[in-house]
């Protein structure tokens, strides 16, 4: 599933800005992040355009500004791991083998793409390569990969490392505490990633939660806790590795908390006018994919032609992808069988 | 059963509910033994569970008098596995004088087990009479307590054999409140099976529906005696003659042209007229009565309807009726004096509010004023069968009496 | 041979499915060494070790567990301690396990058993009969077996198929139901999804699932003396749910009577006097009528609980009502 072999992270090979590692990989890794955070970018300014336009019904909730926090997260998972995204993961879906087709399809309600129009937005994947199609009740979907790795591990495959991402609102929910608990108590493989964007929908941390760092929660499980810059990729890239290195190493959960801003309302029918300014003016408010973007060239792992042409090729792939799955077939009630059972015997006559 | 004021006071040591849903407990262990004076909440026993080995203990201070329980043996929740003796005070503390509770284990029944272990204080005795509500507030409805209700599966297998409420008449209801049961029915249709059986003919069927429909109104009749005389001397005088019936059809006529919403219809709360003054007239055919109409019966002379009156006749008697020339009628004249009947009751056609009946003339006495002495006259008794809700007796009385009189002046006809 | 409890039953089912299929692992509150608080897993972690796990009080945790096993090819028992606690993994049930195949096109084939109904004393959290609320989300199957045989077959039968499963098993009925033998082979069996006429009959239809068919059986049992022969149906599941069956029997006897432990509101009776009153009308000879839990939680006081829910002679009592419309 995923379009190219990630490669095999060494052990945390990525060091701060003020590292000097000239490893192959990391280059290799790096280029790789940045270009899947530029397709999510693009690719969401595509979806917010086609909302604004009315193709896309429903809602559309972007993750501009997160996008090196969750490409960090899914360029060091691989093939039989487990994946359960949420709404701002379009750069880690890319980065696990999602697509920029299969998006605009499940977004756009093409009978073609993996929901098939059943469902729709950031709540597809494909649950049996591992991509779970992620349920809107935050905190759902933590106990969920700990069950697939409750499985894997039933079969002796001991080097699977699951893996979720929520926001700091999401660890407020019953569910996100039983599931960490649950993981913890099982000593699980699992890489929790708690982007803390400072604002749940409109509601700031001082009204979330009390607890003075959300790290200390991992204290509170039992679990290995992590702090990243989170727009930072190097950073992101390096904190994470670790910890999902851990993780496959055997030692339990790991939770990383990253400190970021949302660059975007909490959908796009809303304009965050609730973040005051002088926190988007702030360094928390800065743009990750520039910042990325600036640490490649800075390191001449990417020159500036190559960042303009990336960026075209992206458009045009966007652009034409788009095009193509407009021109798709919405899902025809007359032909769905309406049956919500996967039993031969259960028919519709229930 | 009751101890007697003198006689010890014996409590029964019980098997206590000792978890969810256990049933019964086996004996593990005794620690008194029978003589023994125990102390109140002391184990007397110890039983296994499915999950624990638990203590009964005694419910007071006493003696313990027998012990029935077997260590190995299992015993239901509820159970009395020995008794102890207590004192006075204890026995009244404890509610042994008292009536024997009305909560007791049901015994367990042979095939479906003793599933109530719980005490049912409630002792509803079943009303025979009454249909009492299953649904708080709400009582069952009243229709479908009465003589007159059908049930859907009534209706389904009425409606399957052609059956209505009418067919039902002489059928004696065994059901609630005298109603016909599915089960009379089926008895009541077999019982049919005993007696010769002819199919009915179409035109029956037919008659027999409209009839039906008519009569679930309420009909009244009104009779008027009309004298003859005249009418047949001036019949004698005509080349070609026109039949009683005729003389009464325009006579009719006149009359509602006159009055027309005698012959109008009541649909709910409005009188809905008559749009032409067409008249029919009721013709014997062949195991049923068929009415040819004439149209706009009072904008033609009498003598101007003969030929297409005889005419009508003939098809009808034929079976050869047009569409055209049936149906549509306001009204309708029946000459049931040609079978000798001089009063009859006879019922209007389901549509129609009115129906002027002819019985036959006879040579009666009539009492003249001027002369003082009887004199023989023709005379026959009209009818006005009528649709109660429409008009009452004195319109009837009133129609009846113009065409008497205009049945006395023919030449206006 | 002794006889076998309705417990032991489901005990000897999970403990086939343990057996027989090494996908299956049981999950649940002192599931493992001490054998459940029902004793229904006794002895199954010591004989599968490692199958048999203790889960922490986190049932939304537990199903989700279970849901994310599922969809890597287990087949996972979770197991509720009550079926009142079910309520706190309602939205992993409900919102994840019943929407995942209609949504992924991945089956979901988890069970979730529900230690369900009442029992003298349980008070309001310990009594409940959840099946109505389960039975209308569309992608679950919802069983509520009656018999000891049924236990068996049906917790079998439940974790072979491919969608999820609430299996409400009746606490009372654990130890107070017996049998001499179980159906060796699940085949033998009446499938689930098909009704059973408990008791043929010929003047009234009584509908009831789990419990209530032991109350009918009393109740028809207590007609007789009245001259009527009541006819039970066992519905066995609650969803899917054999309409023609019970079609069947009201087109013999013309009247029906559905009882329920749980509440009347949106209930299982409802839904059965609905699907009977819609298809078919013509087969009724008096409205239908149904007889469920009074409208307050489940009381606690045994003399409450006792007038609470339908037993054999209220049963019989609206039996006789129906009878004399």
């Amino acid at each position: 599933m995923p379009a190219a072999k990630s490669p095999k992270t060494k052990r945390s090979q990525i060091k701060s800005s003020q590292g000097n590692s000239a490893d192959t990989a990391a280059r290799e890794l790096l280029r790789r992040a940045y270009r899947t955070m530029l397709e999510a970018r693009l690719l969401e300014e595509k979806l917010a355009a086609l909302y604004r336009s009315g193709k896309i019904v429903g809602g559309v909730f972007l993750g501009r500004g997160q996008e090196a926090l969750s490409v960090a997260l899914g360029v060091h998972l691989r093939r039989g791991d487990i994946y359960a995204p949420l709404i701002r993961d379009q750069a880690g879906r890319l980065a696990f083998g999602d697509t920029i087709l299969d998006t605009l399809r499940t977004y756009l309600g093409s009978s073609l793409g993996s929901m098939r129009g059943r469902d729709g937005n950031i709540h597809r994947g494909r649950p049996s390569e591992g991509y779970h199609a992620m349920i809107s009740h935050l905190g759902a979907m933590v106990s969920t990969v700990c069950g697939g790795l409750v499985a894997k591990r039933f079969r002796g495959e001991k080097s699977a490392v699951g893996a979720t991402c929520i926001g700091e609102g999401g660890t407020s929910t019953g569910s996100f505490h039983e599931g960490m608990n649950m993981a913890a108590v099982e000593n699980l493989p699992l890489v929790v990633v708690v982007a803390n964007n400072q604002y749940s929908y409109s509601t700031p941390n001082d009204r979330q939660f009390a607890c003075s760092d959300l790290l200390s929660k991992a204290t509170g499980y039992g679990v290995v806790g992590h702090r990243a810059t989170g727009n930072d990729l190097l950073d992101c890239l390096g904190v994470i590795g670790e910890a999902v290195a851990a993780a496959r190493r055997g030692e339990g959960p790991q939770l990383v908390v990253a400190d970021l801003l949302r660059l975007v309302g909490h959908g796009e029918h809303d304009d965050a006018s609730y973040i005051p300014e002088a926190m988007k003016k702030s360094p928390l408010g800065r743009d990750c994919l520039e910042l990325a973007r600036q640490s490649l060239i800075e390191r001449e792992w990417l020159s500036k032609e190559e960042a303009v042409s990336w960026h075209e090729a992206v458009e045009k792939e966007v652009e034409e992808t788009s095009s193509k799955v407009l021109r798709e077939p919405p899902p025809d009630p007359a032909e769905e069988d309406w049956n919500a059972f996967a039993s031969p015997s259960l028919g519709r006559n229930l | 059963m009751f101890p007697s004021p003198d006689s010890p006071k014996l409590l029964p040591i019980i098997m206590p509910q000792l978890g969810e849903s256990i049933a019964e407990a086996t004996i593990v262990r005794v620690t008194f033994a029978v003589g023994d004076r125990v102390e109140a909440d002391k184990d007397l026993l110890e039983v296994e569970t499915n999950k624990a080995v638990m203590g009964v203990t005694s419910p007071c201070g006493g003696i313990l008098r027998e012990l029935s329980a077997t260590i190995g043996e299992s015993y239901a929740v509820g159970a009395t596995l020995g008794y102890l003796e207590v004192s006075e005070e204890d026995a009244e503390r404890l509610g042994l004088n008292d009536a024997p509770p009305a909560s007791v284990e049901k015994p367990k029944k042979k095939k479906a087990p003793g599933i109530s272990g719980a005490a049912e204080a409630e002792s509803i005795k079943p009303s025979k009479k009454a249909v009492e509500p299953t649904v708080s507030g709400l009582p069952v409805p009243a229709h479908a307590g009465g003589a007159s209700f059908l049930s859907p599966r009534m209706k389904a297998r009425m409606a399957e054999l052609g059956l209505h409420a009418a067919d039902l008449a002489g059928v004696a209801g065994s059901g609630a409140g005298g109603r016909v049961t599915i089960d009379d029915l089926e008895r009541f249709l077999q019982d049919l099976e005993r007696n010769t059986i002819s199919p009915a003919s179409s035109m029956r069927v037919a008659v027999a529906d409209a009839m039906r429909r008519s009569w679930t109104r309420p009909l009244a009749t009104v009779v008027l005696p009309v004298q003859l005389d005249i009418l047949l001397a001036h019949r004698k005088l005509q080349a070609v003659k026109a039949g009683p019936a005729l003389y009464a059809l325009r006579a009719l006529a006149i009359t509602l042209a006159e009055m027309p919403t005698v012959a109008g219809r009541l649909i709910g709360d409005r009188v809905i007229h008559p749009r032409s003054i067409d008249i029919g007239f009721a013709v014997e055919a062949e195991d049923g009565v068929l009415v040819p109409v004439i149209r706009h019966a009072d904008q033609s002379p009498l003598v101007d309807l003969i030929e297409r009156y005889n005419r009508l006749v003939e098809l009808a008697r034929a079976r050869r009726l047009p569409g055209s020339d049936t149906g549509g009628s306001i009204a309708t004249i029946t000459n049931y004096g040609v079978f000798g009947l001089t009063m009859a009751t006879p019922i209007p056609l389901p549509e129609q509010s009115i129906l002027l009946g002819m019985g036959a003339g006879r040579i009666t006495p009539f009492w003249d004023q001027d002369k003082k002495t009887f004199v023989p006259v023709t005379e026959a008794q009209f009818t006005l069968s009528f649709d109660h809700r429409v008009l009452d007796g004195g319109a009837a009385g009133r129609l009846l009496q113009r065409v008497s009189n205009l049945l006395g002046a023919p030449e206006e006809l | 041979m002794s006889s076998i409890t309705y417990l032991e039953a489901i005990r000897l089912a999970q403990q086939r499915a343990l057996k027989e299929d090494p996908r299956v692992f049981i999950y649940g509150q002192d599931v493992g060494v001490f054998g459940g608080a029902f004793k229904a897993t006794k002895n199954l972690s010591k004989e599968f070790p490692g199958r048999v796990l203790d889960a922490p009080i986190s049932e939304d945790a537990m199903v989700g567990l279970a849901i994310g096993a599922a969809v890597e090819g287990m087949r996972p028992i979770v197991e509720m301690q009550f079926a009142d606690f079910s309520t706190c993994g309602f939205n992993q049930i409900v919102n994840q396990a019943a929407t995942l195949h209609y949504r992924t096109g991945i089956p979901c084939p988890i069970v979730v058993r529900l230690p369900s109904g009442g029992t003298p004393g349980s008070g309001p959290f310990h009594s409940q009969s959840m099946e109505a609320i389960y039975a209308h989300y569309p992608g679950l199957v919802v069983m509520t077996p009656a018999t000891v045989e049924d236990a068996y077959t049906m917790l079998l039968e439940a974790v072979a198929l491919e969608d999820p499963v609430i299996f409400c098993e009746h606490k009372f009925l654990y130890y107070h139901l017996k049998a001499e033998s179980l159906p060796a082979t699940v085949g033998e069996a009446l499938p689930f999804g098909k009704a059973r006429i408990a008791r043929p009959g010929r003047d009234a239809t009584i509908v009831a699932y789990s419990a209530m068919v032991h109350e009918a059986l009393a109740a028809a049992e207590e007609l007789i003396q009245d001259g009527y022969d009541i006819e039970v149906v066992d519905l066995r599941t609650v969803r899917p749910i054999d309409t023609d069956t019970i079609l069947a029997s009201v087109a013999r006897t013309g009247r029906l009577l559905v009882v329920g432990e749980a509440w009347p509101w949106g209930g299982v009776a409802a839904e059965v006097i609905s699907r009977v009153a819609t298809e078919g009308f013509g087969l009724l000879d008096a409205p239908p009528q149904r007889l469920n839990a009074k409208e307050t939680p489940v009381p606690y006081h045994p003399a409450l609980w006792g007038t609470h829910r339908p037993t054999a002679s209220s049963v019989a009592n609206s039996l006789r009502q129906l009878l004399e419309l």
